[in-house]
């Protein structure tokens, strides 16, 4: 009716959507429209939840889709356009790290670090050692045999290993290609 | 223990996620053998320092935009036309039914306060229930929390003690409400039950109000519009126990407000 108010469990829900939106997309403003895009197609396929599973897991799932559709749909505007359109734009990381909200300096460079990566591997990450999911939920999530959760993952934390010993990089705010 | 240890099943066991048969067969290698015992440690502190440098994202307040998007879809079609009429009909039966009068409907009409009561439960909801990220600065810098508050709201706040009453504070964050800055405290009770005390300067010509009591959720809320701010002060504790302790910050804040601005 006219004076709804916000779902309480997807106002609960927003700040982890945000933050793997911006993991997905490497940038605040578009992180942001990700979510919006998301809780949009929620509120649309608010049936094919089921009620008494984890909501947070089906709307990473919901956002993934939003996010993988969006990128191909972009990447077919642009090879009408040009041919050079290889790379993955939007996707390079540009989250400025701000220092106020993070205690040390090593991790603000960890971030850095963890923005260097695909974004394959970078939601992988978020999914399996931050938000702590089961393999076989992220397997749902990301659509993929969890053999991949596996690999990817395991890559992705050799990758931020080895860019941790071996170039101690100077801390860029915003990396452009 | 023949199977050669791959990397994936090395970081599964490290994430807790191996299959248990072969979880067993891991953990015996592992005893037997630093380098390995190393690695998986390594990855054990590589997700901590990831959770612990993500997490600092979760803080940061809801965009407005992304508030509207939380909200159900209105109904499609011929309830369009009715919706005005509808939503007035529906804060008149729930003024009503929980004993407001109908100047409360008109001053949600054109704009307040039960809409903050409301905001004020959820936004409780939100944080209060959040065990690792409740606040964003910490009561041990009561005095730097204070004074932010007091410069983003543009008018004065003070953190009323509650010890008297068996809170004691936690801390406070800036929280988005209603286009305007809105300032949360948050206390704590032995008992790990929490209150919040939210806090927003009011346009000019807002009425003042006695105490209202609100229930949202489960979280009850007391506000009030004092002196040209609202203010509401949310738990999920009885009813009574809430309006003793609203009166007790309420008698603290007149008393702040009446000591001259230099007293602090």
């Amino acid at each position: 009716m006219g004076d709804a108010l916000p779902h309480p469990e997807l106002v609960a829900a927003i700040p982890r959507l945000r933050r793997y939106a911006r993991v997905l997309t490497g940038e605040s403003t578009r992180a942001d429209d990700l979510v919006q895009d998301t809780l949009a197609r929620a509120w649309e396929k608010r049936r094919l939840w089921q009620a008494g599973t984890d909501l947070r897991a089906w709307l990473f799932t919901v956002m993934h889709n939003v996010f993988v559709n969006q990128r191909a749909l972009a990447r077919r505007e642009a090879l009408n356009v040009s041919i050079d359109a290889e790379g993955d734009a939007g996707e390079v990381w540009q989250i400025p790290v701000r220092p106020a909200q993070l205690v040390r300096v090593e991790l603000a460079e960890l971030l850095e670090r963890v923005g260097r990566l695909p974004a394959e591997q970078r939601e992988v990450l978020l999914l399996a050692a931050v938000e702590e999911m089961k393999y076989e939920e992220i397997a749902i999530v990301l659509d993929v045999p969890i053999g991949t959760v596996m690999s990817r993952l395991s890559r992705a934390r050799e990758k931020l290993r080895r860019m941790e010993t071996d170039a101690p990089a100077p801390l860029r705010m915003v990396r452009r290609p | 223990m023949t199977r050669p240890i791959t990397d994936e099943e090395l970081t599964a066991y490290a994430d807790g996620q191996l299959a248990p048969e072969r979880a067993a067969a891991l953990e015996a290698a592992i005893a037997a053998d630093a380098a390995l015992a190393e690695r998986v440690a390594a990855v054990r502190a590589q997700s901590a320092a990831l959770r612990e440098g993500f997490d600092a994202w979760l803080g940061e307040p809801i965009p407005s935009r992304l508030l509207a998007a939380a909200v159900p879809p209105a109904a499609a079609g011929p309830w369009r036309a009715w919706r005005p009429f509808l939503a007035l009909a529906a804060t008149l039966v729930l003024g009503l039914a929980t004993g407001w009068f109908a100047r409360d409907a008109l001053l949600e009409r054109t704009g307040t306060p039960t809409t903050f009561a409301r905001s004020a439960a959820f936004t409780h909801a939100l944080y209060a229930a959040d065990q690792r990220r409740p606040v964003e600065v910490g009561a041990n810098e009561e005095k730097g929390l204070v004074t932010w508050l007091t410069r983003r709201l543009g008018v004065q706040v003070h953190a009323p003690d509650l010890s008297s009453v068996g809170f004691a504070l936690v801390g406070g964050r800036l929280v988005a409400g209603h286009e305007k800055p809105t300032a949360l405290l948050m206390y704590e009770n032995a008992e790990k039950q929490r209150l919040t005390l939210q806090w927003r300067r009011n346009d000019p010509g807002v009425d003042e109000t006695a105490f209202r009591y609100a229930i949202e959720n489960g979280v009850g809320v007391f506000y009030w519009i004092e002196a040209g701010c609202s203010y509401a002060l949310s738990g999920r504790v009885d009813r009574a126990q809430l309006l003793a302790i609203a009166r007790v910050v309420y008698g603290q804040l007149a008393a702040a407000q009446a000591r001259p601005p230099a007293a602090n």
